[in-house]
């Protein structure tokens, strides 16, 4: 089993090695950092900027594979994903955004499959009941509501909820105040903050979990081993409780360790809207300030975490399945 | 002594797009502690309905009136948590499908502990000890060791005495078994039916079977009711119901059936028709489209139930009015119920097969697959031999049957020769071409016409977005006929298997099952091939649907002189279409010959006991027969 | 051999009469069942309405002012709705009705455009592989999980923005870069069953060739997944496109679209919310009216689907 894990393993990185070099020369084609010092007052003359650049690695003096092969050996040899056009290190700023996403993204998916989950079965057992239909309707517009739309909604809302008691309660740019001291004022302050963009990421992601709970929990209701469950003296509703619901977990956890880099992605949308600087915001301004190397950083991250996800779900599948697990 | 279970005038009714259908129609009968209740009908008759409304156990989309009365207690009306104290404690179900019915993750000894605990407090160990009785007395080896594995680590046979284990769990007063084994092999088959009758004598229960199976009925039922769009159209003691039957449709039920154990080659008789919509039915006798002795009063108002003195004093019911007319045998005043279909004797059978023309010849067919090991990383571990390399051939206007039990690697073979694999070590030759010499796609493709297959699936095997007219043309159109002259074959075609050219441009939905199996025979015949291949050809439909395919297919073997290649699970069936026969067990032909020989002196163990595993349509015969049990290490 | 009555195949018989046409009889009867289907589902009917008004605004929409979106009302900036200007101007002046239909005309074209070719793309691609199998399935579906690997979204940002947010270059990596694949795949597995059917082993063995077999067996049926698949990827191909523009890296000046007025919108959130609102409101009729419409499909074409017991 660890064995296969393992070989999944490496046949992901060797994915995750070939996109990202990919990435590498596509962003040489379409990003060029010199038009960062093109237009400065004074003007640079050309030997500034190729001195500004050259030590950094971006210079297009410097033949491409030349410049590919600076850069991959530093990241072997090194771990070093070289710097931004500005001299600002792409390790530093990954390290340090990576946990502010990372304090949104997580919080809000667990928050998004529990949510999904439950209202999947709530509203199964009780299919075409009125609490049902207002469930679906519900999942299908919050679905269908475009994130930036959703987040500014809530800004606006939080705004006038803001200014109708008077005080700040919600804060809607930023991950949190300087100089918060103490650990309960600290954390009160990071629920001002996280609120809002949490609320966000959960209300467009909830409802694909909720649909795929409710299908799949009705395909098993009416499996045969379900009937033969309430044969057996089980009430319905024990019946789906214990033998349809643990069924129908399995693909409902490969499908949220599968969705784990989705949620980033919706990140980089939540985290412009609230001025969190996270990856999403990273991402924004290597691809605006021509940062190769950010930019690249950025691809292998995602690369990695949709790895991550993949090897994540085959472990759930083994975990809960025990037709898998045994043979 | 009052009756374990009493049901009046049940009727159930579920909502669809066309409006209420009425699944069951109004089902009155008691049962005793002890006694078993055949209930008989094909699929749509209401009976597996009628045991699902008894359990509690309908979608609540279902409307159910009248009344069913369990150990005194009315159980319409009461909720499911009432009804689940009942149920798997007084009485339990045992149901068709074993391999859906265990919950796949969860171990069967907790499956068996939950089946005690619902109903009464024990503690672990005590309940952990009991369900191992359980195992033991369904007669599962290992029973402490197999508590912990899973249902997919069990065969259908065993999961089905685990499913019957449960039944029994609670000593219930009543077991319903509906088809439980449909789904299984003849030899599993009556080992499970041995089981069930074990569980009935330890418990004592009262039992209800359902099946579509005449012989399982004859070896089981006290009294057998037959259902028929709903309704029961008979009721009456097994030995009754099988010797003196009055309502025309359980005659022909009972005529419908190709029989083991008899030698003479009649045709069958099949019901024409097919069984009515429930929905909106008009007041009449819901069998007078497709009863041969229907009269114009028959469509006056649906006849009622009622007693028929057939003079043995037994309590016999049956819902005809011109029942009285009838007598033992399927008579009717001088001549039968229903014609009998006249016998097509083929031009070809004067010539000694000897002397007929080869079209397949199999020589040494061989077939492995790598056995693989390991939950997702497969690695080859080594070679299961599906085929062990068998050898036959198959003359002009003749029927070779291949029959054997799931595994046996029947059907293997059978797609070795459609594939036209290459063979190492040996040939496949049709109408004397090898296909070890194909080189090129339309070499094959000029094979193929004289090779076609019908599949076991009538919905299945035909395209369902096709018109019928494109799906009989698809291998002319393959062969390059063109649209003419493939539409005028069309329409000879669909005359031939019995069905009106005019509906030529319907889709297959529009059909029944067994006019779907027409429709996938008339394009198996539509490039005039020298063989073709039935793959199970009528194990889908229902009984008095397949008499009239069987029919279709001997009727069409002595017209044009086609041979068939015959694959099936179901001796009776085989005896009585093939010529020849080999039984095949594990890969390999334990017995090949004349299909008269083979049945009436089989040689090898193995077919001998699948032939006394088979159940006859008649109680007396049924009863009295000694199964032979197959050890394979004794051999 | 299932007692419960199965409504679909009760329809079809019921309406089954022998004589008078019955061909045209049959296929007007399978479009009267679809379309009752999914005029039952009311949700679905709204939907459809609501979407067809989208339409209607985008197209004639530009006509009914007698401002373009790219004149500028100096008389008039960052001005509310009024009668003059219905949906309000913004900071230049630009008539904010103007910028609506007509972002939302550019909008609809990238999501329609984007959404055929992805349908298309991953219907051939899913069922060849599918039938194909062996060589030809390992290749696509390396290629597939390849794609799930690279960071698509941050290529198409990237590329877009270097061609100064031409829509054609965006349609054009949205559906090669970014859409097809998931859908594909998708496609793969239900093709994966029906290459298993009888009927597909059927047209083989009577020596059907194998790009016949996906075009007349395989694609037919997964038909009305395909209609469903069109109908959402409407929707996504709109959310993407929004998160584009509003990120800066899409349809750029003076070319609109939602997602680049709901950007322009939300930097002048409190002082001019109008700005905001407006294509905010398009933006969310158009995604979950799409949604609905699918939702309505996916019931009146998918013969599984639980609606026999709604009637």
């Amino acid at each position: 089993m660890v064995k296969y894990l393992i070989r999944r393993f490496l046949g992901w990185l060797l994915m995750i090695v070939v996109a990202t070099n990919l990435t590498y020369f596509l962003a040489w084609g379409y990003l060029d950092p010199r038009s960062n010092y093109v237009g400065r007052r004074p003007p640079l003359s050309e030997q500034q900027i190729v001195q500004q650049l050259l030590p950094r690695n971006l210079s297009d003096t410097v033949p491409l594979v030349e410049r590919w092969w600076n850069w991959f050996t530093a990241i072997v040899t090194r771990w070093d994903w070289g710097v931004s056009p500005v001299g600002q290190v792409v390790n530093e700023q990954v390290a340090f955004r990576m946990w502010v996403s990372a304090e949104l993204v997580l919080g809000a998916t667990i928050l998004t499959t529990v949510l999904g989950i439950a209202l999947g079965v709530y509203t199964a057992s009780r299919q075409y009941r009125l609490a049902d239909r207002v469930g679906q309707a519900t999942s299908i517009v919050t679905m269908n509501i475009n994130i930036v739309v959703a987040a500014l909604g809530i800004v606006l809302l939080a705004i006038a909820l803001n200014n109708a008691v008077g005080k700040r309660i919600f804060y809607v740019t930023g991950s949190g105040s300087r100089g918060v001291e103490g650990f309960f004022p600290k954390l009160i302050d990071i629920l001002q903050h996280l609120t809002l963009p949490t609320i966000a990421l959960v209300l467009i992601g909830y409802s694909g979990i909720h649909f795929l709970q409710r299908s799949l929990l009705l395909d098993n209701i009416k499996a045969d081993y379900v009937r033969t469950a309430r044969a057996k003296g089980l009430t319905k509703q024990q019946a789906i409780r214990k033998h349809a619901l643990r069924t129908s977990l399995i693909p409902v956890a490969t499908q949220v360790a599968f969705t784990i880099p989705t949620v980033f992605t919706g990140a980089v949308l939540t985290e412009t809207i609230f001025a969190w600087n996270g990856m999403g915001r990273y991402f924004i301004e290597t691809i605006s300030n021509n940062d190769i190397h950010g930019t690249v950083a950025i691809a292998a991250f995602g690369a990695f975490l949709t790895a991550i996800g993949a090897l994540l779900s085959d472990i759930a599948v083994v975990v809960l399945d025990p037709r898998v697990r045994v043979s | 002594m009052s009756p374990v279970l009493s049901v009046k005038d049940l009727k159930v009714s579920f909502p669809s797009e066309a409006g209420r259908g009425d699944a069951v129609r109004g089902v009155t009968f008691d049962l005793e502690a002890g006694k078993t209740l055949g209930i008989v009908g094909e699929s749509g008759s209401g009976k597996s309905v009628t045991s699902l409304a008894i359990m509690g156990l309908l979608d609540e989309n279902a409307r159910i009136t009248g009344s069913i009365i369990y150990d005194g207690m009315e159980l319409l009306g009461k909720s499911d948590k009432q009804l689940s104290a009942i149920r798997g404690n007084g009485m339990s179900m045992i149901f068709q499908d074993p391999l859906t019915s265990l919950t796949p993750v969860f171990t069967i000894g907790d499956q068996l502990v939950e089946a005690l605990t619902v109903h009464r407090k024990m503690d672990k160990q005590e309940s952990w000890n009991r369900s191992i009785e359980l195992l033991e007395a369904v007669g599962i080896p290992n029973p402490e060791r197999r508590m912990k594995a899973f249902p997919h680590e069990f065969s259908g046979g065993m999961r089905q005495r685990v499913v019957i284990a449960i039944a029994m769990a609670n000593n219930p007063k009543l077991i319903i078994a509906d088809e439980p084994t449909t789904a299984l092999d003849v030899t599993i088959q009556a080992q499970v039916l041995d089981v069930a009758q074990k569980a009935q004598d330890e418990t004592g229960a009262a039992m209800i079977m359902i099946t579509h199976d005449m012989g399982v009925v004859a070896r089981t039922a006290d009294d057998v009711l037959v259902m028929y769009a709903g309704k029961p159209v008979e009721m009456a003691p097994a030995h009754e119901l099988f010797h003196k039957t009055r309502m025309p449709y359980s005659i022909g039920l009972l005529g419908a059936i190709p029989r083991v154990d008899k030698k003479e080659k009649q045709p069958l008789i099949p019901i024409q028709g097919n069984p009515p919509l429930l929905i909106g039915l008009p007041d009449e006798c819901p069998f007078a489209d497709r009863c041969p002795i229907a009269i114009p009063e028959c469509r006056a108002s649906e006849p009622a139930l009622l007693p028929v003195d057939t003079g043995t004093g037994g309590n016999h019911l049956a819902a005809c009015i011109r029942k009285h007319e009838i007598s033992d045998g399927g008579r009717i005043g001088n001549g039968t119920v229903y014609p009998i279909p006249e016998q097509l004797e083929s031009e070809l059978t004067l010539t000694p097969r000897e002397e007929r023309p080869v079209v397949l010849e199999v020589r040494n067919l061989t077939k492995t697959f790598p056995l693989l090991k390991g939950a997702f990383l497969k690695r080859k571990v080594g070679e299961v031999r599906a085929v062990k390399g068998v050898s036959f051939d198959v003359r002009e206007g003749e029927t070779m049957a291949i029959v054997g039990e799931s595994g046996s690697g029947k059907t293997t073979t059978l797609l070795q020769i459609m594939d036209f694999e290459k063979q190492a070590d040996g040939d496949i030759i049709i109408a004397g071409t090898s296909v070890n010499d194909i080189k090129s796609g339309k070499q094959e493709r000029l094979l193929r016409r004289d090779i076609q297959i019908v599949f076991q699936d009538p919905m299945g095997a035909l395209d369902p977005r096709m018109t019928v007219a494109d799906i009989i043309a698809e291998p002319l159109q393959a062969i390059g006929t063109n649209r003419g002259d493939a539409n005028r074959r069309v329409d000879e075609l669909m005359d031939l298997v019995g069905l009106d050219p005019a509906h030529s441009d319907r889709f297959p939905q529009a059909f029944s099952g067994g006019q779907r199996q027409r429709i996938g025979i008339a394009r198996a015949l539509s490039t005039s091939p020298k063989l073709i291949a039935l793959d199970e050809p009528v194990s889908a439909l229902d009984v008095s649907i397949q008499a009239g395919v069987i029919n279709l297919l001997d009727e069409l073997k002595a017209k044009l002189g086609v041979s068939y290649l015959f694959v099936a699970h179901d001796l009776s069936v085989v005896r009585h279409i093939a010529d020849r026969v080999a039984v095949m067990y594990k890969g390999d032909f334990v017995e090949h010959g004349d299909v008269d020989d083979v049945f009436d002196n089989p040689q090898h163990p193995y077919t001998k006991s699948l032939l006394s595993a088979i159940p006859v349509p008649d109680p007396d015969i049924e009863r009295g027969r000694e199964r032979i049990i197959f050890d394979p290490d004794n051999i | 051999m299932s007692d419960m009555i199965d409504p679909q195949v009760h329809e079809k018989e019921l309406e089954f009469e022998p004589g008078n046409e019955p061909a045209a009889r049959k296929r007007m009867s399978k479009w009267t069942l679809y379309s009752r289907r999914f005029l039952r589902n009311k949700p679905a009917v709204v939907g459809i309405f609501i979407f067809l008004l989208l339409v209607a605004f985008a197209i004639v929409g530009p006509m009914m002012t007698e401002y373009d979106h790219i004149d500028m009302d100096f008389l008039n900036l960052s001005t509310g709705p009024s009668a003059e200007h219905w949906f309000g101007t913004n900071a230049s002046g630009n008539d904010n009705f103007a910028q609506v239909s007509i972002g939302l005309q550019r909008s609809l074209m990238i999501a329609v455009t984007v959404s055929v070719g992805v349908t298309a793309l991953s219907a051939v691609i899913g069922t060849a592989a599918a039938y194909f199998g062996g060589w030809t399935e390992r290749t696509i579906l390396l290629i597939i999980h390849f794609l799930m690997v690279v960071p698509s979204f941050l290529i198409l940002a990237m590329i877009s923005n270097d061609s100064g947010g031409d829509w054609r270059v965006i349609a054009f990596l949205m559906i090669f870069v970014v859409g097809w694949f998931f859908p594909a795949r998708v496609i793969w597995t239900m093709a994966l069953s029906l290459r298993e059917r009888e009927y597909v082993h059927a047209a083989r063995y009577m020596g059907v060739r194998g790009f016949r077999i996906v075009l007349r067996h395989l694609l037919p049926n997964i038909g009305s997944l395909l209609v469903i698949n069109f109908t959402l990827g409407i929707v996504s191909a709109v959310m993407t496109e929004t998160g584009l523009s509003f990120l800066g890296f899409g349809v750029k000046i003076p070319d609109v679209s939602l997602g680049a007025l709901i950007g322009s919108g939300a930097n002048t959130i409190t002082s001019a919310p109008w700005l905001f609102y407006f294509p905010a409101a398009a933006l969310t009729l158009l995604t979950v009216s799409m949604a609905l419409v699918a939702d309505g499909l996916r019931d009146a074409l998918d013969p599984t689907s639980a609606a026999g017991g709604r009637a």
